[in-house]
């Protein structure tokens, strides 16, 4: 062999070899440490899940949910399948509450403002400054005799938390503690106290029921209880019987629900509560009702004909006494009245309608009709809303405003000028665990837990004809440097001392949780009949999620009579801003299923999931009819301005076949381009 | 031409060879470890059983390294005149968790569950070596310095190996549906 060659073989050997050693180097997985724990907590084994039982607070339902965690961090949300309102089920938004967990757009620690109200600027601040710096404005207010002028304005809270914040409000001095959401059901629970003598939502027993008559409830995406009542709609599908329930849903825009639906009737906007006394008065005339007081209900209902009715709905008389028939003749049967009809000036007369038709048709208290919920005391304070704060504040009577979980700013319209109310307010503080557009106006800003890090409970409303009481105990450690409402508030009583420091002597929210549990655990027979000390009975509250008995409670209620209902459904035809030639379409909005009132539009896996309508995702739209479109020369993908008397908004069109042609539609809970 | 293709195969033939050396030989099969444990004193000389100190391996996926507080556990008593064991120490002091590096180190895609083949009956020493006479755990045991036989090559034809022959040792049977994609990788 030539020197050459040797060199060059071992050349060829040598890089070889080289090449191999670190090919085998780079194919295996890189170097891990093994990091063990410095001191164990008991319930952790590394690499098995616990699963904790808690509470949804993600729209107002109040699903009992389990939150996986592993190694102290949550991993996944399911139902809880042993609670009676959602029955293991859960929806996206639900789901998707964990990302609400791990935000980076989460408030991390408390905040103060810097430079001008609403620019942005804050700088961080420790909680003890925070919580000083809002006692002493407390302490200051009811110095100068001004604590009526202190307001609190929270989400729909139930439970032992509003009763905690009730009683700070109380012994503060201030009876301002006032809760907004921008879909609050009142309409309803005002609909079932006119015409059932009930304080609560009655239960809509959908899964028993063989006829359903929906006056635009999307419940299978969002309306009140959307997965207790998804199921129920499964349920009631199964030909249990033999029959099959049939579903006619009354909207202006198919709805997910009205896809579902055997019979899609697309009344005029706004007409729903006269479509509803014209059934009524069908039902009476064809002799479907055997009450004594047919003739006073025919009295009453007189100016209601389905003939009159059709030229205003735009539903044939035929069609209107054909659901008339069907309505009273299948047993059971239930008519709903959803937010579709509920938000027009006419909602709370329509709703009263739609439950007038009910007792028509005999389903109050009866299986698969409309099961009153034991509700206790809960009353509406119509002075108590947010016109009345933004119109208080708009008078310099609001000194100090505590904000939490609402963003009236974004939710109401922007005609009611909320945010140039709220600028004449000194102080506003926010316990927001967002930057949303009423917390950007704050100037003090105290970061409260998500429902995953924070101890908690509620009462469902609707429940489901016996009380559900969900427990939410903290699934994780706290993320960042925030503080649970309930803690925030006692430690602002010790701050501010004095009577609100003796009123409020707990030391943590759970200890104030868990006396409030002592108290309804020594009070309810049910409770103290199934034989338990009440720490055995605690730890069962904390390992099933909640307390509910296995019995339904019967609450009576008091039948309607056309004398004591006339003067709720004067109001039933519903006016709309804009003169006809201005303004020739109808502008609807619905509760959008991932977004809801707007709470959920900053979670990623809601927005990248489709529209179940439209497949849309990331963004909003503008829905009209093709007819209409070609008419107007618009097509799909266009930006369009839809104007009303009192703004302009801006987005592109999808053309939807499933709305009426006189009507265009946006869907809420997104930012959408205001022009002015 | 033929000479062309004898560096080929030569080049080839020496790249498998890196390529074993680096499998067999290369440091990551028995790294450094912050605190020079030794198995042998502990599990050899003094006889403790594997699962005193991993004691999720037959209740988890992970074998777990033993917390911090159950080496202190014995150590605040035993030897603490050693520099080795004051190094221990004053991890506790400083309340931080000793950073152990991974010997045994599957990819992301194999779900390797502990707990299952404890339960099944195989021996820890199947896997992980005579550990009891090892001072450092050192992964790529080479029984009679026959390099092929050696204990642990974390490769799936080992693992299939085992669930379809070798299983039956311990269980009887081959392991239901042990060679499904989706038992491993899930």
């Amino acid at each position: 062999m030539k020197r050459r060659d040797f060199l060059k073989i071992l050349g060829v050997g040598s890089v070889g070899t080289g090449l191999g050693y670190f090919f085998g180097k780079a194919s295996k997985p890189p170097a891990a440490e093994l990091i063990p724990y410095l001191n164990p907590p008991v319930d952790v084994i590394p690499g098995v899940a616990n699963w904790y039982p808690s509470l949804c607070t993600q729209c107002s339902a109040g699903c009992g949910i389990h939150v996986r965690v592993m190694e102290g961090r949550a991993k996944k949300i399911e139902g809880n399948p042993l609670h009676p309102i959602n029955k293991g089920k859960l929806c996206a938004r639900g789901q998707a509450s964990l990302q609400a967990l791990y935000n980076p757009d989460r408030i991390k620690r408390p905040l103060k403002r810097k430079g001008d109200r609403g620019k942005g600027g804050f700088e961080e601040i420790s909680w003890e400054e925070g919580l000083s710096i809002l006692s002493k404005n407390l302490v200051a207010l009811s110095e100068k005799g001004e604590a009526d002028k202190l307001y609190l304005l929270t989400s729909q809270i139930r439970g032992s938390l509003h009763n905690l914040l009730d009683s700070f409000m109380a012994s503060c001095g201030s009876p301002n503690y006032l809760q907004y959401e921008l879909f609050q059901n009142r309409n309803l629970l005002h609909a079932s106290q006119v015409t059932m003598g009930v304080n609560a939502i009655p239960h809509y027993d959908i899964a028993n029921t063989k006829y359903l008559l929906s006056f635009g409830a999307d419940f299978s995406s969002t309306w009140i209880s959307p997965v207790s009542y998804s199921y129920a709609y499964g349920q009631m599908r199964q030909f249990d019987d033999g029959i099959r329930g049939k579903l006619v849903q009354i909207e202006p825009r198919m709805s997910l629900t009205g896809a579902n639906a055997d019979e899609w009737v697309p009344a005029k906007p706004g007409t729903e509560g006269v479509l509803a006394l014209a059934i009524a008065y069908a039902i009476i005339e064809d002799g479907y009702y055997q009450g004594s007081d047919a003739a006073s209900w025919n009295a009453l209902l007189s100016g209601y004909s389905p003939k009159d009715a059709a030229a205003v709905t735009e539903v044939a008389e035929g069609r209107i006494r054909e659901i008339a028939k069907e309505f009273a003749q299948t047993r059971p049967s239930l008519a709903i009245g959803g937010e579709n009809m509920a938000r027009y000036e006419n909602g709370m007369s329509g709703l009263v309608a739609v439950n007038i038709l009910n007792h028509l048709a005999g389903n109050i208290g009866v299986r698969g009709g409309v099961i009153p919920n034991s509700g206790g005391s809960r009353t509406i304070d119509y002075k108590n809303n947010i016109t009345a704060l933004a119109a208080a504040a708009s008078a310099s009577k609001v000194k100090t405003l505590l904000v939490y979980n609402t963003n009236p700013v974004f939710t109401t319209p922007k005609a009611m000028k909320t945010e140039e109310s709220l600028r004449n307010i000194p102080f506003i503080a926010s316990f927001s665990s967002f930057m949303d557009e009423t917390t950007a106006m704050a100037d003090l800003i105290l970061p409260a837990h998500t429902s995953l890090e924070d101890w908690g409970d509620d009462f469902a409303d609707p429940s489901v004809g016996r009380p559900v009481a969900t427990i939410m105990q903290p699934a994780v450690s706290p993320f960042f440097n925030t503080m649970g409402l309930g803690d925030i508030i006692l430690s602002l009583a010790k701050g501010v001392g004095g009577k609100v420091k003796d009123k409020m002597k707990w030391n943590g929210f759970s200890d104030y949780l868990k006396d409030a549990w002592k108290e309804n655990y020594s009070k309810d027979k049910d409770m103290l009949s199934s034989a338990l000390t009440f720490d055995e009975f605690w730890n069962q509250l904390l390992t099933r999620g909640g307390w509910w008995p296995a019995e339904q409670v019967k609450v009576k209620t008091v039948a309607v009579t056309p004398k004591s209902i006339e003067a709720h459904i004067s109001k039933i035809s519903s006016r709309f801003e804009g003169d006809e030639k201005g303004f020739p379409l109808y502008f609807t909005t619905y509760p959008h299923s991932s977004y809801l009132d707007g709470r959920g539009a900053n979670l990623p896996w809601l927005q990248e999931m489709p529209d179940p309508m439209t497949s849309v995702v990331w963004g909003s739209w503008i829905e009209v009819n093709p007819m209409t479109a070609s008419s107007l020369g618009i097509k799909e993908g266009d930006t369009v301005t839809v104007e009303s008397p009192f703004g302009k908004i801006a987005a592109h069109v999808y053309l939807y076949p499933g709305i009426r042609p006189d009507t265009v539609n946006e869907q809420g809970g997104l930012i959408v381009g205001w022009i002015s | 031409m033929k000479k062309f293709i004898l560096y080929i195969i030569i080049g080839a033939v020496t790249f498998m060879m890196g390529y074993t050396i680096n499998g067999l030989y290369s440091p990551d099969i028995s790294p450094v470890q912050p605190i020079p444990f030794s198995h042998k004193i502990h599990a050899g000389i003094n006889k403790i059983p594997c699962m005193y100190c991993h004691i999720t391996a037959e209740k988890s996926r992970h074998a777990g390294v033993p917390n911090v507080k159950r080496c202190m556990g014995c150590h605040s008593i035993i030897r603490t005149d050693s520099p080795l064991i004051q190094n221990l120490t004053s991890y506790w002091e400083k309340k931080e968790p000793i950073p152990w590096v991974k010997v045994y180190n599957l990819p992301d895609h194999v779900y390797f569950p502990h707990k299952r083949h404890v339960k099944a009956g195989v021996p820890c020493q199947r896997c992980h070596g005579d550990v009891a006479n090892m001072d450092r755990i050192t992964r790529a045991v080479v029984p009679f310095g026959i390099p092929y036989l050696r204990v642990s090559p974390l490769k799936m034809g080992w693992c299939l190996d085992c669930h379809k022959n070798e299983a039956q040792k311990y269980i009887g049977t081959p392991v239901k549906n042990g060679t499904d994609c989706w038992t491993c990788h899930k």
